[in-house]
């Protein structure tokens, strides 16, 4: 053993940060403003050591996390002894490392006798950051400079002084007061794991406290290395399938990954991936590296400690100029969004090597972002509709899908919005947001189910934004399961008219009194859905999430009459004309 | 006229804390002397328990049962009916009246996942199952506005078919009821005139608060679980009764107040946390005997650790927890509960690294050292072979516990893999809960922003006192208490908790913009209720307390703090704005930024007196006639095993001091201090830890019982 080698006060350590990430989270839900931050936890905290390597975090949302440590230590580069107690710097640009535009992180050095010991991170999705469209996601953007205002590693607070000058040149260029409140929150955040850390490393020394960090990061290393060492050696290849760029209709772009195990090595290669687009349908570097992070953590053992021991076995060759790395200044606000169909290409990869751990496909996002303004309250709004875009994650092997859990880039961390802070945030009123019957893909484990959603808009002219995908071909199936159903989002204006939205569409002028439609599909099944146990069939049916239709012509399950009692001799028939016993 | 006094001093009062394996007593008699009993508990019916144990008390004291039960004037009783009706499912068959549209909230739990990695992870199982989850028309706005009435002919046709469906429990909650009840009252009076027999569970009347989603999930948990108590207490009435017990029964409840139990029957979710509620407030009495009211209570038993933060002599608040991943947006204490306990499992991960728990031996198999079928090694074969335990002794005896089988799950398990030796190894578990405990202390109090290094640990449970100096040395905080019977803390606690209700009432606008008639106007109606609440349990005028608080936040922030104070007075800005940097780490102070107001709560108290126990007599402090001899055990400061000085627990009196490292067995556990320590004895009898090197740390009111 190596000198100083201790697992136990290394385990004490890791649960130690472990509850400072988790306490900073509940700051930011607890004091930010915009309802996508404190309604729906779309932002991530975690603690980084002096160099920027991660030590421990807090993933409300995966696909922003993975890029906080790449950013801190562009940070320590840019600055170098430039960094100093008290400061805070800011930063959302995607050229350096930022995964969206949106998502604006600070930074503050946390300092022990002089030392700088670490880093405290918040990172969040801001409800504006200027460009050409309020909230964000214009889907006419060609160029970054029609997205948003870009923060290089700015310094906003120097030595605890606030750089008034930097600080007021940022928020003149965004529209809405609380995002300028929802940083001063987010700082508030980094102040709390500062404090933190710092009693935590003063309590145990500098010294102390980097022989154990080495000897996390080592055992973490360890462990992940074990999990990728149990997939049989290979190269596995799979695609996904994005449709839409936003500016061409019909247009589709393919992401390849080749997944090359040897040992306890792995490396997952985008070459091969479909050009960059011209449109805003863009990743960024760590965007796309973050989404294959995420898709991979879900297929090893989900109690591995997430710090820098864990990515580091995790090699990536992202080539710049394709869709999922796009070159300077190319438009990326699409980017986070591309985590559905790179999970999908990694799920076909690994699917044949990882039986036991891989889904069928999940739902992929479609989304809409409505602003306006509340005149019963006198003030501007910005809504994502959250609860709207959750569908179902695909079954595996044992498990059905996860109904209504959303986007595989949160992985259920992304919350509803609770349905009367939604009408007292926007002057919208809720019709219905319920399961969407027959909408999970059939299968021995079904997916999970997708919901409808049903909103009155109110209050003044609304601008509506969509961004997603998953309208053009649903989550797919594994081992004979059926896929799940397409994403939908239709606008029923008060003069009779429907118009049926793109997957990334921007609508001004919607009036008060349409009725907006959401579906978000279910995910994919596993296995052939004949295979399923009757009593589950029939529970589904009680409930009224698979419908009597349904239950016979996709699990092969009659049933007496209008009773709930099944035909025994009929689904026998019934299943082996399926291809059962 | 005249109210009846709550509490009739010159009878008995009773504590009585229903546990997994044992029921506990503790008795106080006209005398003021404390008489502590303990007796199997009964899991199929607990009452049955209660009442046996009453009996046997009776006997022990030399009393005939239908002389002693007339004789008691309040019974505390703390049940876990309803926390084990929603943990195990084992509820009443519940419907749901709700807003079209919104049924699915309850199962959807706005679409959560808790563990993001783990694709195996299920969604929980609703209470109410979809198909008894129905719909209505009838709508408000969000400021409590008619939209649309209500149905009769709707609203009938779903409470027949919750009827046909056998539902004994309906609950009721509708969209914006916060701002007008006046719908779900309507339907709740048409459920009870269709069904008398139907648990009604209603929102507006549960929790008259903002959060649809929380609001849904507390009223059917609350509805869900309202029958089991409500039979339980109506059996449990009227087998007292039968015995000729002539005094009042309180139950206690998840806010750590005790209630009356004609209250609590339709309040059943405020019960569903209360298993750890009374600690605190034992806690609290035992520390004020020195004149100290800031501490930390732990309870360590078999499965769990819970810690709570004592404030000024007061337990602290939350206002929402959720118990097995449901919502339940009721005030209760702040308690942080990890999985550390006697019966915590040690692993290792495939990093390498030592783990101990949440997985737990439990009662059954039990420790490897049980000898009861457990073959995994735990904290408490750990604690054995470091020698904090009696192998021979331990639980007075009933139960001898296996070294070798101790040494050998610990050997296989921890120590083979990890190369080193199996005392080694025990260490190293010990230091991985100490550790893990010492986070749930953190999370009460440092979250608080509060220096635990300030604090008194007070320490409770089984497993507690083997643990705390080592906890108290990871936290850096200089002093401990044992209280001499903290095996039955709870039900001393229970005796010690006052009657609360809490109360609120919607005030939403600015702080600044408040008509301070309206804000005069809502805490009389409060006030005016908990009297009510108070009066019906005869609690006498000079004996409630009233305390306001408002919920306060930074205009356009979502999630409040929670401030007592005067709502009316002129410090309540600077009072939230010192609690927001507190928590937050920032303040808006100088950004002039408005604070808005969401809640006024009103706590009503209804106090009891302490009980107070008799001083021990000093003279006897000499400790060597208490001296047991010597046992093997590890002294964490060397690194190394020494022979340990034994103590009996109660032969020491008042006045003794013990040099660490040092053993205290009493009947129940054993206490632990290491080289750095030294245990005094209190007038109370109690068992005061303190480093030696920290003794300008302590509380001045301490430093006369630690020489």
């Amino acid at each position: 053993m190596t000198a100083g080698h201790d697992p136990i006060a290394t385990s004490v350590l890791q649960r130690a940060l472990k509850s400072i990430t988790d306490e900073m989270s509940q700051a930011m839900a607890r004091t930010t403003r915009s309802p996508i931050l404190c309604e729906a936890k779309d932002f991530v905290t975690g603690l980084y050591d002096a160099a920027g390597h991660m030590l421990e975090q807090t993933e409300n949302l995966p696909i922003l996390s993975f890029s906080l440590g790449p950013v801190c230590k562009h940070l320590v580069a840019t600055y170098g002894d430039d960094i100093h107690e008290g400061d805070v710097f800011l930063h959302n640009d995607v050229f350096s490392f930022g995964n969206q535009n949106n998502d604006v992180a600070a930074f503050k050095p946390v300092f022990v006798d002089g030392v700088r010991v670490g880093w405290a991170a918040a990172k969040g999705h801001m409800a504006d950051i200027g460009g050409a469209v309020k909230g964000g996601y214009n889907p006419n953007a060609t160029e970054v400079f029609e997205e948003a205002l870009r923060i290089p590693a700015v310094k906003v607070v120097d030595r605890g002084v606030l750089r008034r000058d930097v600080w007021n040149l940022i928020f003149a260029n965004i529209r809405l007061h609380i995002v300028e409140e929802d940083m001063r929150a987010e700082i508030g955040a980094c102040t709390v794991g500062e404090r933190r850390l710092q009693a935590l490393v003063g309590r145990m020394g500098v010294t102390r406290f980097a022989q154990l960090r080495d000897q996390l990061f080592a055992a973490t290393e360890r462990r992940m290395r074990a999990e990728i060492a149990a997939i049989p050696d290979g190269v596995y290849k799979g695609e996904g399938k994005v449709f839409f760029d936003g500016r061409h209709p019909g247009s589709a772009f393919t992401i390849r990954v080749a997944v090359t195990v040897a040992g306890d090595a792995i490396t997952f290669d985008y070459t091969g991936t479909d050009r960059q687009t011209d449109g805003f349908v863009n990743g960024t570097l760590t965007s796309s590296a973050s989404a294959t992070t995420l898709a991979f953590l879900q297929m090893v053992d989900p109690d591995i400690a997430h710090n820098e021991g864990m990515i580091r076995p995790l090699v990536m060759v992202i080539p710049e100029g394709t869709i999922l790395n796009a070159a300077y200044p190319k438009a990326t606000t699409f980017g986070n969004h591309l985590c559905p169909p790179n999970a999908d290409a990694i799920a076909r990869a690994l699917g044949g090597a990882m039986p036991d751990r891989v889904t069928a496909g999940w739902n992929h996002l479609l989304c809409a972002l409505t602003t306006g303004r509340d005149p019963a309250r006198d003030e501007d709004y910005v809504d994502i509709c959250f609860m709207g875009l959750k569908g179902g994650s695909g079954a595996m092997h044992g498990v059905d899908g996860y109904d209504h859990i959303g986007m595989i880039d949160a992985s259920g961390g992304l919350l509803d919005q609770d349905y009367e802070m939604f009408e007292r945030q926007t002057p919208h009123r809720l019709l219905r947001h319920e399961y969407w019957t027959d909408s999970a893909g059939a299968g021995a484990n079904r997916g999970g189910l997708g919901v409808l959603t049903e909103f009155v808009i109110g209050g003044g002219p609304c601008q509506l934004v969509t961004f997603g995908d998953g309208d053009v071909v649903p989550a797919f199936g594994l081992h004979g399961g059926l896929p799940g159903t397409l994403n939908r989002i239709a606008l029923h204006k008060p003069d009779g008219s429907v118009h049926v939205t793109t997957s990334k569409d921007l609508v001004r002028g919607v009036p008060p009194g349409t009725v907006y439609r959401q579906w978000a599909g279910g995910g994919g099944g596993f296995g052939a859905a004949w295979q399923r146990a009757a009593a589950l069939v029939v529970a589904d049916v009680q409930a009224g999430v698979v419908s009597r239709a349904a239950a016979e012509r996709d699990y092969g399950v009659v049933f007496v009459g209008d009773t709930l009692q099944v035909d025994g001799l009929a689904t026998l028939a019934r299943r082996r004309a399926m291809g059962g016993p | 006229m005249e109210e009846k006094p709550p509490i009739d001093r010159a009878r008995w009062r009773i504590g009585i804390d229903v546990g997994g394996t044992f029921t506990d007593f503790l008795a106080i008699g006209p005398d003021g002397r404390v008489h502590v009993h303990k007796t199997l508990s009964t899991p199929d019916d607990p009452s049955r328990a209660l009442i046996d144990g009453l009996g046997e008390l009776a006997a022990a004291l030399g009393h005939a049962p239908c002389a002693f039960l007339p004789a008691i004037g309040m019974v505390v009783h703390g049940t876990t009916v309803t926390t084990n009706a929603a943990l195990t499912r084992s509820g009443a068959h519940t419907g749901l009246l709700t807003t079209a549209g919104v049924r699915d909230a309850l199962q959807m739990r706005r679409g959560v996942r808790e563990r993001q990695y783990d694709n195996r992870y299920t969604n929980v199982e609703p209470l109410v199952p979809r198909h008894l989850r129905l719909d209505l028309p009838g709508r408000l706005d969000r400021d409590g506005c008619e939209l649309e009435p209500l149905d009769p002919v709707a609203t009938g046709a779903a409470i027949d078919a919750l009827v046909a469906a056998g539902c004994e429990a309906v609950a009721v909650c509708l969209m914006h009821a916060y701002a007008n009840a006046d719908h779900e009252r309507a339907l709740a009076q048409e459920v009870r005139q269709r069904v008398p027999r139907a648990y009604v569970s209603v929102s507006s009347e549960l929790l008259p608060a903002v959060r649809f989603y929380d609001r849904l999930s507390t009223t059917a948990l609350n509805a869900y679980v309202g029958p089991k108590l409500r039979d339980y207490i109506d059996a449990l009435l009227k087998k007292l009764a039968a015995a000729q017990f002539g005094g009042v029964l309180r139950i206690m409840q998840s806010n750590g107040g005790v209630v009356a139990p004609e209250v609590v029957r339709e309040r059943a979710a405020m019960t569903l946390l209360s298993g750890p509620a009374a600690g605190p407030r034992a806690g609290a009495f035992y520390i004020a005997a020195h004149g100290i009211a800031d501490a930390i209570t732990v309870d360590m038993g078999g499965t769990s650790f819970d810690a709570a933060l004592l404030l000024g002599g007061d337990p602290l608040f939350v206002t929402e927890g959720e118990i097995d991943r449901l919502r339940l947006a009721l005030p209760m204490l702040d308690i942080a509960t990890i999985g550390a306990g006697g019966g915590s499992i040690g692993w290792i991960d495939a990093g390498g690294l030592l783990r101990m728990g949440p997985q737990s031996a439990g009662a059954a198999p039990g420790p490897a050292c049980y000898g009861r079928g457990g073959s995994l090694p735990t904290c408490t074969d750990a604690d054995l072979v470091l020698g904090y335990l009696p192998p021979a002794e331990f639980a007075g005896g009933r139960l001898p516990l296996d070294m070798d089988a101790a040494r050998v799950a610990i050997g296989r398990d921890i120590a083979a893999p990890l190369g080193l030796s199996v005392e080694t190894a025990a260490a190293g578990m010990a230091r991985v809960i100490d550790a893990n405990m010492a986070m749930g202390v953190r999370s009460v109090s440092v979250r608080r922003g509060i220096d635990p290094r300030e604090l008194v640990l007070v320490v409770a449970g089984g497993a507690g006192p083997q643990h705390c100096a080592a906890i108290c040395d990871e936290l850096e905080m200089p002093v401990f208490l044992v209280p001499r019977q903290s095996s039955i803390f709870c039900a001393a606690g229970m005796l010690m908790s006052d009657l609360v209700h809490d109360d609120v009432a919607s005030l939403p606008g600015r702080l600044d913009q408040l008509d301070p008639a309206v804000v005069a106007q809502r805490l009389a109606d409060l006030v005016a209720r908990g009297n009510d609440m108070l009066g019906q349990e005869h609690v006498a005028p000079e004996d409630r307390v009233f305390v306001p608080s408002l919920d306060l936040r930074y205009v356009k922030q979502y999630h409040e703090v929670n401030v007592a104070c005067d709502p009316c007075g002129a410090a309540v800005a600077d009072l939230f704005h010192a609690a927001h940097d507190r928590l937050y780490g920032y303040h808006l102070r100088d950004q002039g930024t408005p604070i808005e107001v969401l809640h006024l709560r009103l706590r009503a108290i209804g106090r009891v007196p302490r009980p107070r126990f008799p001083a021990l007599d000093r003279s006897t402090g000499d400790a060597n006639q208490a001296r047991l001899g010597t046992r093997r055990a590890w002294v964490p400061e060397r690194s190394a095993f020494e022979d340990v000085a034994v103590f009996d627990g109660d032969r020491l009196m008042p006045g003794a001091v013990l040099p660490g490292p040092v053993l205290v067995d009493q009947r129940t556990t054993t206490l632990f201090a290491g080289a750095a320590w030294t245990v005094a004895v209190d007038g109370q009898g109690h068992f005061i830890g303190y480093r030696a090197d920290a003794r300008d740390r302590l509380p001045a009111a301490l430093r006369e019982v630690c020489p």
